[in-house]
């Protein structure tokens, strides 16, 4: 038994070496611009006088001289994400020489599975990066553990990060993941074809009827679509739609739909069935059809829309994908009710598991990520906006368009939004994979039923599915 | 060398020889253990625990739970998805399968004509298969059949001013681009194929020509009926991988639009995998495995009315 258990940990150290090595050609990259230069230094001042407070915390906590510390640390992403976080984890280690850092990263549906197996196993990683809609499932699970006494003891410094902030990371009370950013749905608009079309930029608390108006405004005038994209039914349009009217989509226990009126999603979808026979905005068919490709040849990008929602991290990544001579503006989604659509939301999570032999250095790391400028200024939001204020403040100064952008946006929603509710029952992602979208979402947008057909069967199956939960 | 033991030599050889015989055994058992070590553990046990899985709740996180035959009875009588998945498999098996083995018989019929450079085209022909579970493959079937402004067919439609069709969007053809698919990847029938059209005597055509018949009658009355053995050969081992099919819809249209092209297999996995149903998708296993059984033995069963063997049994003779 101990044989592969070292096996594996000689392979994890195999893995962390060639990922090194990997982290090593991306730093030679000349991804830096120019403007960043300077940023270097400033950040190398910065970086001593947080080593120092970061060194004095240790010497109050353990004493030295420390056992070496090998913890393992995983998390979801693509290369991007890799490259900088692997830097990051660097800087910690050159930090603290005695822990060593151990790390697994893969693409999203590979790391739940992976992470799942582990689970099953007990083998989970100390460090898990995790999600506002699975949390609860494995804390329900018992597979990660509160870090409120980290908190408590000061490991965990959240002196600068908003208490509404850190709701989001807590279940039943506790503390069980750190916000690694702070993200919103928003409306990506083109304002360069948006100007051409000579049309307004919408107010940002303008409603589903001037979205509509506005589409059809686009159409005529441009003759493209004034939305595509992700479905203008995704399941967290649906939730939007009812957060604007003040209400939430699941019951506080979690067992049944939170809403009787079915009539908002069928106005809603009535709205959308409008649209797609109006031409104005891309249909379910087209998008299925383009399933699969690349932000490069997103409709945003290759100027076949105006609109489309998304996540407003992503704004990034379309933005630079789109170049540097477009214009991007992020709006809230319309409401569909008297109440801002959107929320704050935890982009992801830094969480602490069960299987964790480390959990106090686990818990350094964490702050490390959440309280270091210069670990922010490589970071530069990939997971979301920042969430201690310091640091925010700290990284202004050197941000794209695109991020700053964002960060206004952002900054925007923290003011005006509705509270960010609690995260999905356990049983949501049966429900959504196998009754959201087969039977309510697809079958209405491909015409094959009503939408109040839809809603009925929707409601129904939903509800079983929840109160099994 | 004096001879100190009673023991007639002949049966000390005998001994000796089975000692060696065994100690041979358990050095090629040695060598095979790789093997079986492999086997036992990652194939025969996961199977048995699959078996017991089945009537359990089990989601990888907490222990399974014995819930009897109550995924059978979901399967069977709640889940709308559940059927919607047999639906499009059995309608996957029975164009696609048919429809390859037609080709690859074609394809073997032309290349047993023995013009030059036949095995340049028999590997050019068999590439496809090779490459077939392949994502690349996958990724380039999307290319064809993509969406307007993105696919080689509707670059091909547009061009020649016809509207464009979102194939792999369209519930009525999405499910035939994964049968065309399979239908190129024809490579591993077509071999055997023709294999044993190599195997039919050259005087029964003759004969069959001086005698007047034609092209056609020569193919029904003489290959066909030759080729039995190894079309229902490969009818079954295309059948039963038919009915196991997953990567093409896993890659090129993830069970979309409206459930047509949900295979069995890929439902099976996001039902194990994605919602960590593991019961459930254990359940749905081994229904997999009865109704594979089910449709072999009725061919089997079928074979000795249209499969003819030359040396007794089937008709004829």
């Amino acid at each position: 038994m101990s044989d592969t258990k070292l096996s594996r940990r000689d392979f994890l150290r195999i893995g962390a070496l060639t990922a090194a090595g990997a982290a090593l050609v991306g730093c030679t990259a000349p991804t830096p611009q120019v403007i960043k230069e300077t940023v270097v230094v400033e950040k190398t001042v910065e970086r001593t006088v947080e080593v120092e407070k970061e060194v004095e915390k240790v010497v109050e906590v353990t004493p030295p001289p420390p056992e070496p510390v090998e913890m393992r640390i995983a998390w979801w992403g693509g290369d991007a994400r890799a490259t900088k976080t692997i830097a990051v984890i660097q800087m910690f280690q050159d930090m603290y020489p005695y822990i060593t850092i151990l790390y697994e990263f893969a693409g999203w549906d590979d790391y739940w599975t992976r992470l799942g197996t582990q689970a099953a196993g007990g083998n989970l990683p100390d460090v898990m990066q995790h999600d506002y809609e699975r949390i609860t499932k494995w804390v329900a699970d018992g597979l990660l553990v509160p870090l409120d006494a980290y908190v408590d003891s000061g490991v965990l410094d959240f002196s600068n990060v908003a208490e509404a902030t850190l709701k989001g990371g807590k279940i039943g009370g506790k503390l069980y993941g750190v916000p690694l950013g702070i993200n919103s749905l928003d409306m990506d608009i083109a304002v360069d074809l948006l100007e051409e079309a000579g049309l307004e930029l919408p107010a940002p608390d303008w409603t589903w009827a001037d979205f509509e108006q506005l589409c059809y405004a686009i159409h005529d005038s441009l003759g493209i679509w004034g939305y595509a994209g992700n479905s203008l039914f995704h399941d967290h349009m649906w939730k939007q739609i009812h957060i604007s009217k003040g209400l939430w989509v699941f019951s506080e226990d979690g067992k049944s739909l939170g809403y009787d009126d079915d009539q908002i999603s069928i106005d809603h979808l009535y709205m959308i069935l409008r649209l797609y026979k109006a031409g104005a905005v891309q249909t379910l068919e087209e998008a299925v059809a383009r399933q699969g490709e690349s932000v490069e040849q997103s409709p945003m990008v290759v100027r076949e829309t105006v609109m489309g929602f998304s996540w407003s991290n992503f704004i990034v990544t379309t933005w630079s994908a789109a170049g540097k001579d477009r214009r991007f503006k992020l709006v809230p989604i319309p409401r569909s009710g008297d109440k801002p659509a959107i929320y704050v939301k935890p982009s992801m999570f830094f969480s602490i598991t069960k299987d964790a032999r480390y959990p106090k250095e686990g818990a350094m790391f964490i702050d490390f990520f959440t309280n270091s400028i210069p670990a922010n200024a490589i970071l530069m939001a990939d997971r979301g906006v920042p969430i201690a204020s310091h640091v925010k403040e700290g990284m202004k100064g050197f941000l794209s368009p695109a991020q700053a952008e964002m960060f206004a946006y952002m900054a925007q929603v923290e003011a005006d939004c509705s509270p960010t509710p609690p995260p999905d029952p356990a049983r949501w992602a049966d429900v959504r994979n196998n009754v959201f979208y087969p039977e309510f979402h697809d079958p209405v947008l491909y015409g094959l039923i009503t939408p109040e057909e839809g809603a009925a069967t929707f409601r129904k199956k939903a509800n079983e599915i929840l109160a099994s939960g | 060398m004096v001879q100190t033991n009673s023991v007639p030599s002949a049966s000390r050889r005998r001994i000796k020889t089975g000692r060696i015989q065994r100690q041979n055994n358990l050095i090629g058992y040695l060598f095979l253990s790789p093997w079986l070590v492999g086997f036992f553990l990652f194939t025969l046990l996961p199977i048995l625990a699959s078996l017991v899985l089945a009537f359990t709740d089990y989601d990888l996180f907490t222990p399974p739970q014995w819930i009897g035959l109550n995924n059978f009875k979901r399967m069977f009588f709640e889940d709308g998805r559940y059927w919607r998945s047999v639906r499009a498999t059995f309608y996957y098996v029975f164009t696609a399968v048919p429809l390859r083995l037609v080709v690859a018989l074609a394809v073997a019929m032309l290349l047993n004509q023995g013009r030059r450079l036949v095995s340049v085209y028999r590997a050019a022909y068999y590439a496809p298969s090779i490459l077939g579970g392949s994502v690349a493959v996958a990724v380039m079937w999307r290319q064809v059949w993509g969406g307007r402004n993105l696919g080689l067919i509707n670059f091909i439609l547009q061009s020649l001013g016809l509207p464009y069709v979102n194939w792999l969007a369209n519930p009525r053809t999405a499910i035939w681009t994964l049968i065309t698919l399979a239908a190129w990847q024809f490579g591993s029938p077509m071999l055997i194929f023709l294999a044993g059209l190599k195997q039919i005597p050259v005087e029964l055509y003759e004969a069959a020509a001086i005698d007047g018949a034609g092209g056609w009658g020569r193919f029904t009355r003489i290959t066909l009926p030759m080729l039995s053995p190894v079309i229902f050969f490969n009818l079954v081992m295309q059948m039963i991988s038919g009915f196991l099919v997953f990567t093409q819809a896993y890659l090129v249209t993830g069970g979309r639009p409206l459930d047509t092209t949900l295979f069995y297999a890929l439902y099976l996995y996001l039902r194990a995998f994605e919602v960590h149903e593991m019961g459930y998708g254990s359940a749905m296993a081994w229904v997999l495995l009865g109704v594979i059984a089910i449709f072999t033995a009725l061919l089997f069963r079928s074979s000795s009315a249209w499969v003819y063997y030359e040396s007794g049994g089937g008709i004829g003779g």
